[in-house]
């Protein structure tokens, strides 16, 4: 047993008042869970302390919450390490409580020191309700219902089941262990710049049945994603959902191979993503390194050296992006010639012949190595050196 | 740790094209440092991510090509960029999981003279600032420091690559990762500045696909550091830079406010404690303007 | 007034399957669930589900299987239909979208699972329930014009009518207080089992047996209540499930010494023995010493193949991971046995007909009775699927033959009075409902358990009975509307008590040892006065015993041994 302090943001809708802080005193076993010490808090001081729970065992997905301004389950996160974890990141996790109480640590800051409360706080994006509950239903499953979320096979079924490739459908269980907890909606860092953003979890179940060999809509699903400026291309990439998913569903993997999908699908969207993505490649395989000017030229209008087409979106954004590459050219920060499309410096001669090469190569097989499906081998896999002696000793 | 720091040196992409003062000031720092930099010249693009969206085979060759070239120093390598940090780790995670990918992929390499070996001498990939914390010591930094930042109050801006997923940066055997900027920043007696976006994203990813949420995130965030009072941005990120420092007057008209506050690469932080000048450490190359920093140094702490 | 042709209360498995299955026969549906549908409790199912669909396979040794496993006393005609219809309703989820595991060839691969004469357990990894709920759940969304979803919509007693009919439900809209009358021809009661009367539990906080007391109160039978399953494998002290598919996979079950127990217990099935066989076996070992200090014994998953874990048992890595701090890739994990699953409930007939017409129960809520004195792992997914969608049927069947019957509003009036008593109590007029759960959790898992004898199970009485006293003066803090989770904890607690009760009553009155009901004061099986399965009817004093008969098809009881 061990004394926690759990700072909780509260909000009681019906007192008339905004949110405010309120510290509990707990004590439990640092192995139990933040959401046992919301409970224990509940049950012993204040009943009206609202938290949306049933497993305890990170399966219903009812406990989203942010600890210490990290998004993931109150049920999943032990005590222990919220205090270790509050301790280290006093106020340096973007904790909006510590940002609210105390904006600037002072000199000699006592980083590392113990005893700091446990931060807990609703999920973002999302209304609040009550306290821990926020409202899911306007924001996370209105953007599940926006994917089409359920099979679309074409024609009667079999009369036995869909045989279907046994690595697909671990594939796509990946996306399918989604509980719907909200918390990568709650940690997406485009969502938080643009509530349009469909989002981490809409597009996991998106890659749910884009995966799935039985259904018969893929292109037109990708299509959609594509097309939507809040769609796959939306994602600004930054990895938070993979870090705050409790049942490794890695979203933004899922949205990485929507993309990958689409650019198979060859499809061209209105966005400049599948442009932006092929331009860079294609600036790589020129130069080896990367051009800035080349990649925004090519991301707008590709093709124009070559084949006059800009696109009308390609002119404005080419012509809006003018004064960002202006300015530097005025501080001497950059040189004429990297201002220029193609003219930047690249690999020399010999080695711009081993990067062709490797794309000849990659561009042949474009093997996709799925972890999730492989498994790593972990720690019976020696470095490469040891494992070669021990098959000469054998 | 008092052997003197010697690494296989890849500098990335933009802080050879558009943040040149990067290179710069990593170069001075180095030297002042004691650090032998042993620079990667012919090795290629991580990709961003952006290679590995497109094809992960391509990602996976291209940069198993650059940990082969730093295999072949024999030393451990550094970058200097969150997001080959984060491209690059990703590719090796692949690469180190499954031996028969490997294999793969250096059958590739091969043609070249060239393989990458999974574990070989320890091989690491670090970014500076976690070389410069975890190899040489915040305390031989303190040393260092000829004109401490004091009174200058420094918000820390890491990049999305750098701390995230933590379960393939390294953040098992080195949790305090994700507050090593904090500890930089104090290290070389500057003040940390706590604001809403150190572990934000700069929005540079979507800058090409959604200009308006791109720049309203760099724009938050260089507000938000702004009203907590920063004198600066510190970032080990270059692509970060290119959002936060080159986009700021953009981002400043997306978010409607005035910003205009300097953003520094970590080797000038760094630079300008180990006595640096600014100019030198190319910090009149910025967009947003430096000299409220330089200011800062010269009046020393303030009352 | 809210009216739907049938209504579904609960949106576990068995619910949502009603919901879809009454939705095909055209009839207007609504479903009400106090939480979220994808929160609901089959989530936790991890290991498969059940069915004979490979060439080799049949039902009838499905069915034997079951029967045997149930200690004989399950109805065989419910057995026979339940596993006659398995292999299609597999085949219907694969239709609808559901990623079971493939073999080499792409087609549906099985994986090994307790009591089971043959591998025919289907699943997707270990998140089997989870798996098939969330694509019900997709086909919910799918078919929304046809189903009205109350989602977070908390029900609390049953309208009869003047002819003794269900006509609907009082409910209450958790997310702002109002409460309301919803008029149906049909309800459908899919609450789940009632885990939350034992401490630890693997159940979820929601399964409080809302359902069971609900139709109880209403004037229905319940069956088998003393029918309460421990699982073999359930994390110490936090009550998580392990699931039966580790065992499936090889995994072995040691003691403290390191030996591999079951050998003494079933020499044949070994850890695949019936549940009630292996946790009996384990709690044996650990009550005469040759368990660990913590009063556990040890699961060893470091015997299957650490490729095939990743593959199969994800939910088992990250559950050893989270909440034991144990790799389980690495170390044997330890365990004991836990409250797991309610056999009994509302007593159905084989298309979810209750004694009271209008009212039907499907799933873990109901008693078939499929399951008798001891549930076969994999079984229970099973038993919501088709039983579900067999009431979702009925219901909407007697629905189209019927026209709505009016509602008394006295249950509102008395669902309303009931609210404002409870809120009424001040601070400190009585015990915190906290305090009465923990003491009821506790007092269950001690005397009604495992391990069974009279002195326990009349104490264990007792107590509940004392505690059902103590319920009426229980205050709590929350007096608003909006999310008042005090208030239904509190209503909750009474469904918990009657529960008890019933399982207390019945454990009492049952004086022979068969299935999870094991009494050491009567170690045998006793056919001659005991193949019969105990009905409980509610009156001012108590539950009132009855008997029914045992429906006994092909299968004469034999001896049980594996």
């Amino acid at each position: 047993m061990a004394d926690y302090t759990i700072k909780v943001r509260r909000f009681q809708p019906e007192s008339g008042e905004g949110p405010y802080w309120e510290e509990f005193n707990v004590d439990l076993d640092p192995s139990l869970s933040v959401l046992d010490g919301l409970l224990q808090a509940k049950d012993r001081d204040d009943g009206s302390l609202a938290v949306r729970c049933s497993c305890r065992a990170a399966i219903c997905g009812s406990c989203g919450m942010k600890v210490n301004g990290q998004s993931t389950l109150g049920c999943k996160t032990q005590i222990g390490e919220a205090q270790e974890q509050a301790d280290k990141m006093v106020g340096a996790a973007g904790v909006s409580a510590a940002v609210a109480d105390s904006p600037i640590r002072g000199e000699g800051s006592d980083l590392g020191s113990a005893g700091n409360p446990i931060v807990i706080e609703p999920m973002g994006n999302m209304p609040v309700i009550k306290d821990l509950i926020t409202d899911m239903e306007s924001t996370h499953w209105t953007k599940i219902r926006r994917v089409t979320p359920w099979l679309l096979p074409h024609g009667e079924p079999p009369e036995r089941e869909y045989v279907v490739e046994p690595e697909s459908m671990i594939d796509i269980t990946q996306s399918m262990a989604c509980i719907q907890c909200g918390a990568c909606v709650s940690s997406c860092l485009s969502m938080e710049a643009d509530p349009g953003f469909i989002g981490p979890a809409a597009l996991a179940k998106a890659y749910r049945f884009v995966g799935d060999p039985r259904d018969a809509e893929t292109h037109e699903r990708l299509h959609d994603l594509a097309d939507d400026p809040h769609g796959i291309y939306d994602c600004t990439h930054c990895f938070s959902c993979i870090d705050a998913c409790p049942k490794g569903v890695a979203p933004m993997d899922q949205i990485m191979r929507l993309r990958r999908k689409a650019g198979e699908e060859g499809i061209e969207d209105p966005n400049a993503g599948h442009d932006h993505e092929i331009a860079f490649v294609k600036v790589i395989e020129k130069k080896g390194l990367l051009d800035e000017a080349l990649l925004v030229q090519e991301s707008y209008a590709p093709g124009i050296k070559g084949k006059l087409k800009p696109s009308k979106r390609g002119l404005t954004e080419t012509i809006k992006s003018l004064p960002t590459i202006l300015r530097p050219l005025r501080k001497r920060k950059v040189k004429l010639r990297q201002a220029i499309p193609g003219l930047h410096h690249g690999l020399p001669k010999e080695a711009m012949g081993d990067v062709k090469s490797i794309y000849a190569h990659a561009e042949e097989h474009s093997e996709e190595l799925n972890l999730y499906i492989r498994g790593e081998e972990g720690d019976d896999a020696q470095p490469d050196g040891a494992a070669a002696e021990e098959v000469t000793n054998d | 740790m008092t052997e003197n720091i010697k690494v296989a040196y890849w500098p990335g992409c933009v802080s050879r094209g558009f943040t040149p003062e990067l290179h710069g000031s990593m170069a001075i720092v180095a030297e002042k440092l004691g650090w032998e930099l042993v620079e990667l010249d012919r090795a290629n693009c991580c990709g961003a991510g952006v290679i590995a969206e497109h094809n992960q085979e391509l990602a996976d060759t291209l940069n198993a090509r650059t940990f082969a070239l730093a295999q072949q120093t024999g030393l451990a390598m550094m970058n200097i960029c969150s997001t080959c940090q984060g491209a690059q780790s990703e590719c090796q995670q692949r690469l180190d999981a499954d031996s028969a990918y490997r294999a793969h992929i250096n059958e590739t390499l091969s043609g070249q003279g060239l393989a990458y070996e999974k574990g070989k001498d320890g091989f690491t990939n670090k970014n500076f600032l976690w070389l410069l914390v975890e190899d040489y010591g915040l305390d031989r930094l303190k040393e260092q420091v000829v004109r401490p930042l004091s009174g200058l109050r420094v918000g820390p801006f890491y990049g999305c690559y750098i701390v995230r997923p933590k379960e393939r940066l390294g953040y098992g055997e080195f949790p305090d990762r994700d507050v090593y900027l904090e500890q930089v920043i104090e290290a070389l007696g500057g003040t940390v500045v706590e604001y809403d976006g150190a572990r934000k994203c700069c929005g540079f990813p979507v800058v090409t696909m959604n200009r308006d949420t791109s720049l309203r995130q760099a724009g938050t965030h260089v507000g938000d550091a702004i009203d907590a009072g920063a004198d600066c941005l510190v970032t080990p990120c270059p692509l970060c830079h290119l959002n936060l420092d080159m986009q700021q007057p953009e981002a400043a008209k997306v978010v409607n406010r005035d910003l205009g506050l300097a953003v520094l690469h970590l080797p000038q932080l760094v630079g300008l404690a180990l006595g640096a000048e600014p100019k030198d450490l190319g910090m009149g190359k910025h967009i947003a303007s430096t000299r409220w920093v330089e200011e800062r140094l010269t009046a020393g702490a303030p009352a | 007034m809210p009216s739907h042709d049938v209504l579904v209360i609960g949106a576990g498995l068995a619910g949502q399957r009603a919901a879809l299955a009454a939705a095909e026969e055209g009839v207007s549906v609504g479903i009400i669930s106090k939480v979220h549908p994808v929160r609901s409790h089959s989530n936790a199912a991890q290991g498969g589900i059940n069915a004979a669909l490979n060439p080799g396979d049949s039902w009838e040794s499905h069915a034997f299987d079951t029967i045997k496993g149930s200690d004989y006393l399950s109805d065989q005609d419910a057995v026979e239909i339940m596993t006659r219809e398995a292999p299609e309703e597999i085949l219907h989820l694969e239709h609808l979208g559901v990623t079971f595991h493939r073999n080499e060839e792409g087609k549906l691969g099985t994986r090994a699972f307790g009591g089971a004469s043959a591998a025919r357990t289907y699943y997707v990894a270990d998140i089997t329930g989870q798996a098939i709920m969330h694509v019900l759940y997709e086909q919910l969304m799918k078919y929304s014009e046809q189903i009205a979803r109350y989602e977070e919509w908390f029900c609390s007693s049953l309208a009869i009518d003047e002819n003794g009919e269900c006509c609907g439900v009082v409910t209450r809209n958790v997310a702002d207080g109002q409460v309301e009358l919803f008029q149906a021809k049909s309800v459908i009661l899919c609450t789940g089992g009632n885990g939350m009367v034992w401490k630890p539990s693997t159940n979820a906080l929601i399964c409080t047996g809302d359902g069971i007391a609900m139709a109880y109160r209403a004037g229905a039978k319940l069956m088998d209540m003393e029918m309460i399953q421990y699982h073999p494998t359930t994390l110490a002290g936090k009550g998580f499930l392990i699931t039966e598919g580790a065992r499936g996979e090889g995994a072995h079950l040691l003691n403290a010494k390191g030996e591999r127990f079951m050998e003494r217990y079933a020499p044949n099935k070994m850890e695949l023995a019936s549940r009630d066989v292996v946790s009996r076996a384990e709690q044996t070992e650990i009550n005469e010493g040759r368990g660990f200090p913590d009063g556990t014994v040890a699961l060893d998953i470091t015997v299957v193949p650490k490729k095939r874990v990743h593959e199969a048992l994800r939910e088992i890595v990250l559950v050893g991971r989270d909440f034991a701090g144990v790799d389980i890739t690495r170390e044997p994990i330890h365990i004991k046995p836990g409250n797991h699953y309610t056999m009994g409930g509302v007593k159905t007939d084989v298309d979810g007909r209750t004694d009271i017409p209008g009212l039907y129960s499907a799933g873990e809520t109901a008693c078939v009775s499929v399951h008798g004195g001891n549930r076969l792992g994999a079984n229970s997914l099973l038993d919501t699927l088709i039983f579900g969608k067999r009431s979702g049927r009925d219901a909407a069947a007697r629905a189209k033959r019927i026209d709505y019957a009016r509602a008394s509003k006295q249950v509102l009036e008395d669902e309303e009075n009931l609210v404002a008593d409870i809120i009424s109590r001040e601070k400190g007029s009585g015990r915190r409902i906290s305090e009465i759960k923990l003491e009821l959790g506790q007092t269950m898992d001690a005397k009604v358990a495992v391990f069974r004898d009279e002195a326990g199970i009349t104490e264990a009485l007792e107590t509940v009975r004392r505690l059902k006293e103590e319920a009426k003066t229980a205050y709590i803090d929350d007096h608003g509307s909006v999310f008042n989770q005090d208030l239904l904890g509190a209503i909750e607690l009474g469904y918990m008590l009657d529960n008890a009760e019933c399982t207390c009553v019945a454990a009492l009155e049952r004086k022979e040892s068969r299935g999870a009901q094991y009494r050491t004061d009567f170690p045998e099986r006793n056919d001659t006065d005991w193949l019969k399965h105990i009905d409980l009817e509610r009156t001012d004093d108590g539950p009132e015993i009855s008997y029914s008969e045992v429906t006994i098809t092909q299968w004469e009881p034999q001896e049980r041994t594996y």
